[in-house]
């Protein structure tokens, strides 16, 4: 049975002993997030904070909800120690089958409303999440919803929210994420405001789903609807037609003016780095705010790996590149982001059929709107999922000026900590891909290496023998 | 007790010391608002003893680390709303 709510998945993380509750008091202003990013850092359960300092009884904060593989099993609904691998191709299986949503008529994210006047952020738990961030981020594990001004496409995108002061929230639209094709090109270029939501704690893979590419035109409620494989409860906002998640604990309603910008960040970002510069960015004006009984602020506290973050990105990025190169009908044996490379970094394993494959798969990636710096082409005898092989790969097969293909005029954006401060502003990026195939032309037998492991440098009958044999010589 | 407040710059030639400016700065005035953004009008000076009666304001660099030492700030008036700038880029 999917998750219904947060909640639910809440209960079911402690149940697995991924949960720690911490019923002392603990303070919004830096302590929660110091208490977050060590939980990432020891690999230890999501802390569920029970009290925030000068914050009424009841209302709570959860840091970390999908930080591992396991939060990630449990999400949906597999066993909580399935291999990646198996968690992601479920993933991509499930993708296939999207589910539309139903509207529903009442839901608990409707148990407390603010509209107006009564609207004030500060009502709300907003952690600061890094020393030095721009401001309080009430939004990190969340989506915000906008509708496309001329069609019935809705998107939802995991873009963060700082607040500026009760009414106003600052937020990073990258004109390549579908928020800035339906914000710069459609609504500010008619010069209309934008109407938002933002779902803060959705069950969670409404979550996840919203961190896809899911494509212009396509919504992901029905992605979400298909990886949990039931339909989202949707329920009409109170100041515009857009439809929230009934369950959510917190949502955001209001619009976002044309031509408005006022200086956003910094933060302390998914690439494990406070890097974008403070900018003049999109403001969204708060109209109304509605919660639960006792709401749970869910926190994403980004920075170096792991984090809900890099699992996030590794699984939609994974499913949105898989597709497209499924669809050229690459020979492609595995493919992998590891969430170690804060999704910078795609690992495609081939069977290497034709010269240049290597950057024909690459020139497919970097063709969709992600900027991904770095790409890995390995033979498929190496595994994507064993970092530990990837990396030998690069070092062995990978010709240190041969097998580097750079791209020098590549999209980039101003998360990015390797470009330069004026590159950031600019999004001028760069990346490289890193070819570890052999080459087609090396004669087999004569000119490619043998791999020296177990399973290729013995012959079958001793490999046979000696695996039989494994107890008798005293290994358990 | 001065109160304290917090602005980001990278170049302090944007911030004249002596002369009347309109910026924003965070309040850090402990409680449920702190780092509520307010839009002054108001005069700032680089060390104390230029602006006694000042209040204090620490400077963040704007990829955020904080200067060791804060300069002071008399708030003259107070703007409604938020300091909108320019539209640079569309990021
Ligand atoms: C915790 C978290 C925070 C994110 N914050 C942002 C953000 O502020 N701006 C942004 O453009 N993308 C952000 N992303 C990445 C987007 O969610 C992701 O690229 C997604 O595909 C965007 O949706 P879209 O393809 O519908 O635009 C974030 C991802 C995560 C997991």
């Amino acid at each position: 049975m999917p998750f219904r709510d947060n909640r639910e998945y809440i209960e079911a993380l402690e149940k697995a002993g991924e949960v720690v509750r911490v019923a002392q008091e603990v303070d919004w202003d830096l302590e929660a997030g110091a208490i977050i990013r060590r939980s990432y850092e020891l690999k230890l359960p999501a802390p569920f904070f029970q009290k925030i300092k000068g914050y009424p009884k009841g209302f709570r904060m959860f840091g970390g909800p999908l930080a591992n593989f396991r939060r990630l099993a449990i999400a949906m609904d597999m066993p909580a120690d399935s291999h990646p691998g198996a968690i992601l191709d479920e993933y991509h299986k499930r993708a296939q089958h999207p589910i539309k949503p139903v509207i529903v008529k009442d839901g608990p994210c409707k148990e407390n409303v603010r509209i107006g006047d009564q609207v004030d952020l500060y009502e709300l738990p907003a952690p600061m999440v890094h020393d030095g961030d721009g401001g309080r981020y009430i939004s990190t594990w969340h989506f915000v919803l906008t509708k496309d001004m001329d069609s019935d496409w809705v998107n939802w995108g995991m873009y963060r929210q700082m607040i500026h002061n009760s009414r106003d929230m600052g937020g990073l639209f990258l004109p390549t994420q579908d928020i800035g094709v339906m914000y710069y090109r459609k609504y500010e270029a008619n010069n209309i405001p934008m109407p938002f939501a933002t779902a803060i704690g959705p069950d969670p893979i409404s979550a996840l789903a919203s961190c896809a590419s899911y494509g212009v035109g396509r919504n992901e409620a029905d992605l979400a609807g298909g990886i949990r494989r039931a339909p989202v409860e949707l329920i009409k906002c109170e100041t515009s037609d857009i439809l929230v998640p009934a369950h959510a604990e917190i949502i955001i309603e209001g619009e976002v003016l044309p031509y408005k910008r006022v200086d956003e960040g910094p933060f302390g970002e998914y690439t494990g780095y406070r890097s974008s510069p403070r900018m003049p960015r999109p403001v969204y004006r708060v109209k109304a705010i509605t919660f639960r009984n006792d709401p749970i602020l869910t926190v994403a506290n980004m920075g170096v790996p792991l984090d809900d973050a890099d699992i996030c990105l590794s699984v939609c990025g994974r499913t949105d590149i898989k597709t497209i190169l499924d669809n050229y009908g690459f020979p492609i044996t595995g493919i992998h982001l590891p969430p170690e490379c804060s999704g910078h970094m795609i690992v495609v394993a081939v069977q290497a059929k034709y010269t240049n494959i290597a950057s024909h798969i690459a020139n497919a990636i970097w063709g969709t709107k992600l900027p991904y710096p770095y790409i890995v082409v390995v033979d498929s005898d190496v595994d994507p999922y064993n970092i530990t092989e990837v990396l030998h790969a690069i070092v062995t097969k990978c010709h240190p000026v041969r097998g580097i293909r750079a791209q020098e005029f590549a999209v980039g954006h101003p998360l990015l900590p390797f470009l330069s401060l004026e590159e950031r502003m600019w999004g001028k990026g760069a990346a490289v891909l890193l070819d570890c195939t052999w080459p087609l032309d090396w004669p087999k037998e004569i000119a490619i290496p043998r791999k020296a492991s177990f399973k290729e440098i013995y012959p079958k009958e001793i490999q046979e023998k000696v695996l039989n044999n494994w107890k008798n010589y005293g290994y358990k | 007790m001065p109160k304290e407040y917090d602005t980001f710059v990278d170049d302090l030639s944007t911030l004249p010391e002596g002369k009347e400016l309109i910026l924003a700065i965070r309040d850090l005035a402990p409680g449920n608002r702190k780092y509520d953004t307010r839009v002054v009008k108001a005069i700032l000076a680089s060390s104390a003893n230029k602006l006694p009666e000042g209040d204090i304001l620490w400077l963040r660099y704007q990829r955020g680390s904080l200067r060791p030492e804060p300069w002071r700030i008399k708030i003259i008036d107070e703007r409604e709303g938020l300091l909108l700038k320019e539209k640079v880029y569309d990021t």
